[in-house]
């Protein structure tokens, strides 16, 4: 017997539980509900050693006392009581809050784009099911090797709505699975994340981690310094996340804390790179709107190597009296827009391709634990990890221990002599998924190397 | 009898029974163990910049996790959902999900045995964070971000308050029933001067939003931070203009908060034997550490002795009992430079020839299963003091507040940042150096340490923040430290 967790909750019983909310005696009033429910198979040692499933939802309310004093409570029971005391609070905080100068009102009604991101067999995915995508990750593996990863099926629902009438639903799935195979001296990894499990093919994935485990035996030393590099996507997502977590938002951008600020229309890396936040495609994750209601913008952030624009919400877009992107995060929020559905469009060149015409450089499989050392130039370190391999003469050659980078990841995208033909979406030890290809980067910076 | 509601700070009848109903849900579906952990965490967060409150966030998450071993697997399921109804499905699915894993399963759970207790545990709190008034809170803040933008030159001015209650109750089929309250607190100020090249900082009394313990307001009143508003102001101005770090191989002084983080990352996360063991080998990473290296692994100088113990009052890392029912313990992990002890959980000790648990599994939220975490992990006090180091130093660098950490994933190479260091000439501090860093591999750096500070320059230090586990956990952790001096470091790794 399959016992059933979770399921929807459905638009129209979440517009009933914010209805409650949306009555309180305050000037203005912003709902957001989240539900989310899903499992998680987490396998490691070859064999699945944790197994969960979670249900959770949160009803946030914002309310808005004497034109701009901003309180916020939250709860995570669908109580109508507890709803009810989350909405006291939110008051409760506004009455006793100074007027926010930059506060701009609440979002006006509006309609968002159509985007269906959401799959029934993925939000109902049965732990067998997760179970059997292990199982046939871990045939693909030779006999020496162990394997580990996850296998994640998840589904979320969101409403925003507000005392101004505004109301928008959205609900989407995701799925990922993540295979890591490791002989005695030898790792390698790969990942895929998607909205639909059955586009997740655990062969495939099982496959490419393998293979990189098995060239990657005996691994030899190799010194540090300026290697050119071929980047697999999720090693090219990690400088494009970080370059989204400092300088991509307005708020970072108006407080000239971004390497964007006063760079717009100015050239800062080279024509191969353009860089898109785009909620809307057809193979992001996002959400057709953000969370203060206002419909998403696909935003183009680099377009050929010239800085063209950041992402906005309300309160940064009023600033500067233009109109937000649609990039505001939960309130109450500190932090500014941000951009969640970040895309490096593809090039021209295959994997293959740029290993080919490199005689002498670096394979990176992916970073690991990346963090910045400069802000504002985005200079960034980090370790890589799970398939590092020398290439010659446009062929790999071998695997080599592990290096740490201190890279500025404006003059990487600088150097840039190719860029793959498809994209990958990559999770991030700090960040979310975003999208990117392979990049081919001349004299990328290794400033010391480990033991293994 | 509905769900809670409000900010329940106190277990009820109602809470109790549901939990334990879960226990016998999951028996009746065929688990051989469960337990269950109802949890209530109500939470209020105030963030200042510029004199305006930028956010006020309130509010109270609560739900049941359920963890089950059935025909020898773990499974777990989570709900806020809690209807009886609910609560007895999650149950159930938390057994089936434990049969699922069986094809793929090597060999049994089996945990180490545990004495049954039924008991309460509180943390101490003289002054209750949620009573004090909002209006307060928020003075304290603005008045800080105030004192800050007064020094010319400064760019942001920013202040934060954050504070946390954890009412749980943990329910075992072994018999064990646990309800604990945990009463957090943490602020900070912080103060940035930007150019066009650079954005500095100057964080107090830590970076990261401040500086943490398992105490009430009392702690965030010690803090004085409009006191110390204007100096850090002037010293994020100061750094703009301040020579960068030299490349070189110096000698490093590191104050008590970066040691800290140094500890946690270099020591902290490779002794947790979920690591060891491969558990965590695909996501966090493993360690370079193995079973057999205890007793037998030199880990640094003689002056390194490093303590687990979640018995210290008020620190961030204690705790009564852990998540799985084991009693908080303080255990010698690395004793005169030799390593001695991993940090465990009921699974894993046995796994190593252990007999018992020392007590590490926590869980973040209802939602999510425990895992090792550190507690607090401490580098004992030596007999020097930052002083003396300074003073018995030609030539070197002293470092200053975390700004920045990186690790490889067997916790070997490493690279911090700090936000502000000077220079040390013929014992003495000199000039003020800006975008300070330094690398080094863990076993070499701890064993270059010739001097540790003493009692009374020791103290915890709350991290908040420490990242694990798919699906993400957030951990509040502490590390007692004191600061110390490591001779021939690489310091100023540049782009």
């Amino acid at each position: 017997m399959t016992v059933k967790g979770g399921g929807p909750l459905g638009e129209e019983r979440m517009r009933e539980i914010a209805a409650g909310a949306l009555k309180a005696k305050a000037d203005a009033v912003h709902v957001l509900i989240f539900h989310s429910w899903g499992g998680l198979t987490r396998f490691a040692s070859s064999q699945i050693h944790q197994n969960t499933w979670r249900e959770d939802l949160e009803i946030r309310v914002m309310a808005v006392a004497d034109g701009a004093r901003i309180g916020v409570a939250a709860t995570h029971s669908l109580d109508p009581a507890a709803v009810a005391k989350a909405t006291e609070d939110a008051l409760a905080v506004a009455r006793v809050s100074p007027p926010n100068p930059e506060f701009p009102g609440l979002a006006p009604p509006a309609s968002a784009p159509a985007k269906s991101g959401f799959d029934a067999a993925t939000a109902s995915t049965s732990p067998a099911e997760r179970a059997d995508y292990v199982a046939r990750a871990l045939a693909e593996f030779q006999a020496d090797m162990t394997g580990a990863g996850y296998v994640e099926s998840v589904a979320d629902e969101v409403l925003v709505t507000n005392s101004l009438g505004l109301s928008m639903f959205g609900a989407t799935t995701h799925a990922g699975l993540s295979v890591m195979a490791m002989t005695g001296d030898s790792s390698g990894v790969a990942e895929i994340i998607e909205p639909r499990l059955s586009a997740i093919d655990p062969v495939a994935i099982a496959q490419r981690a393998v293979s990189k485990a098995d060239r990657g035996r005996n691994p030899q030393p190799i010194d540090a310094g300026r290697y050119t590099v071929v980047l697999e996507p999720a090693a090219s997502s990690t400088l494009m996340q970080f370059m989204g977590y400092l300088g991509f938002g307005a708020k970072a951008f108006l407080e000239e804390r971004s390497f964007m600020s006063g760079k717009i229309g100015e050239r800062l890396c080279s024509d191969l790179i353009t860089i898109v936040d785009d909620p809307l495609g057809a193979e992001s994750l996002g959400l057709p709107f953000d969370f203060e209601g206002t419909p998403a913008q696909r935003v183009t952030l680099i377009d050929r190597g010239t800085a063209r624009d950041v992402v906005w919400d309300r309160t940064t877009a009023q600033k500067v009296k233009r109109d937000s992107t649609g990039h505001g995060l939960p309130p109450p929020n500190s932090s500014g827009p941000f951009p969640l559905n970040l895309r490096m469009e593809p090039g021209s060149s295959s994997l293959d391709e740029l290993i080919a015409s490199t005689e002498r450089g670096l394979l990176i499989t992916r970073f690991h634990y990346s963090n910045v050392v400069n802000e504002k130039e985005a200079v960034l370190t980090g370790m890589t990890r799970d398939g590092t391999f020398l290439i010659e003469n446009g062929t790999l050659k071998h695997g080599v221990n592990n290096l740490r980078y201190t890279q500025n990841a404006i003059e990487a995208l600088s150097n840039v002599e190719g860029v793959g033909d498809s994209t990958e979406i990559s999770s991030e030890l700090f960040f979310g998924g975003s999208r990117a290809p392979a990049l081919k980067i001349h004299d990328f910076n290794f400033s010391s190397a480990t033991t293994h | 009898m509905g769900a809670p509601i409000g900010y329940p700070t106190r277990m009820d009848t109602f809470l109790r029974e549901l939990t334990e109903r879960a226990l016998d849900v999951a028996r009746s579906a065929g688990a051989t163990y469960a337990d269950a952990r109802y949890l209530a965490e109500e939470w209020e967060s105030v963030d200042a910049q510029d004199q305006i409150v930028q956010s006020v966030d309130r509010g109270v998450t609560a739900g049941i996790g359920i963890r089950v071993i059935a025909d020898g697997a773990w499974g777990f399921a989570g709900t806020a959902r809690l209807e009886a109804g609910d609560v007895e499905a999650a149950a159930r699915l938390a057994v089936e999900i434990a049969r699922s894993s069986v094809p793929l399963l090597k060999s049994p759970v089996r945990l180490a045995e545990e004495p049954v207790v039924d008991t309460t545990w509180t943390s101490p709190v003289i002054e209750d964070p949620f009573a004090v008034s909002l209006e307060e809170k928020i003075a304290l803040l603005l008045d800080s971000t105030k004192r800050m933008q007064e020094v010319a030159g400064l760019s942001i001015a920013e202040a934060s308050m954050d504070l946390w209650r954890r009412t749980s109750f943990l329910a075992t089929t072994d018999g064990s029933r646990i309800e604990q309250t945990i009463t957090q607190s943490g602020a900070g100020i912080r103060a940035l001067a930007i150019n066009d090249h650079e954005v500095q900082q100057r964080s107090y009394p830590n970076s990261f939003r401040g500086h943490y313990a398992n105490r009430g307001f009392e702690h965030i009143r010690a803090m004085e931070l409009p006191s110390n508003a204007a100096r850090i102001a002037s010293e994020a101005v100061e750094l703009l203009s301040a020579p960068e770090c030299p490349s070189i191989d110096t000698t490093l002084v590191l104050d008590a908060p970066q040691l800290a983080l140094q500890v946690h990352e270099s020591i902290g996360h490779p002794i947790e034997l979920d690591r060891v063991l491969g558990m965590e080998a695909a996501y966090a990473g493993t360690s370079f550490l193995t079973p057999g290296d205890r007793g037998r692994v030199r880990y640094g100088s003689d002056q390194i002795t490093i303590t687990a113990d979640a018995t210290i009052e008020g620190a961030l890392g204690s705790f009564g009992y852990d998540d799985e029912g084991v009693a908080a313990q303080s255990d010698v992990v690395i004793e005169n430079g030799i390593f001695k002890k991993f940090i465990s959980s009921r699974e894993t000790a046995p796994e190593i020839g252990e007999e018992r648990s020392n007590g590490t599994m926590r869980a973040s939220g209802w939602d999510v299963i425990p895992l090792i975490r550190m507690t607090n992990i401490n580098l004992m006090p030596g007999s020097s003091s930052l002083d003396e180091m300074i003073s018995t130093t030609d030539d070197g660098i002293f470092m200053s507040t975390n700004q920045s950490w990186s690790i490889d994933d067997k916790r070997v190479n490493f690279q911090f940042g700090t936000e502000i260091a000077w220079e040390i000439k013929n014992g003495s501090l000199g000039r003020m150096l800006r975008n300070p860093n330094y690398a080094g591999k863990t076993v070499d750096f701890w064993s270059s340490c010739d001097a540790v500070g003493g009692p009374e320059e020791w103290g915890v230090w709350g991290t908040p923040n420490c990242g694990k586990g798919q699906p993400g956990q957030t951990a509040r952790v502490a590390h007692g430290t004191a600061p110390a001096r490591f001779r021939g470091v690489r310091v100023g790794v540049h782009g």
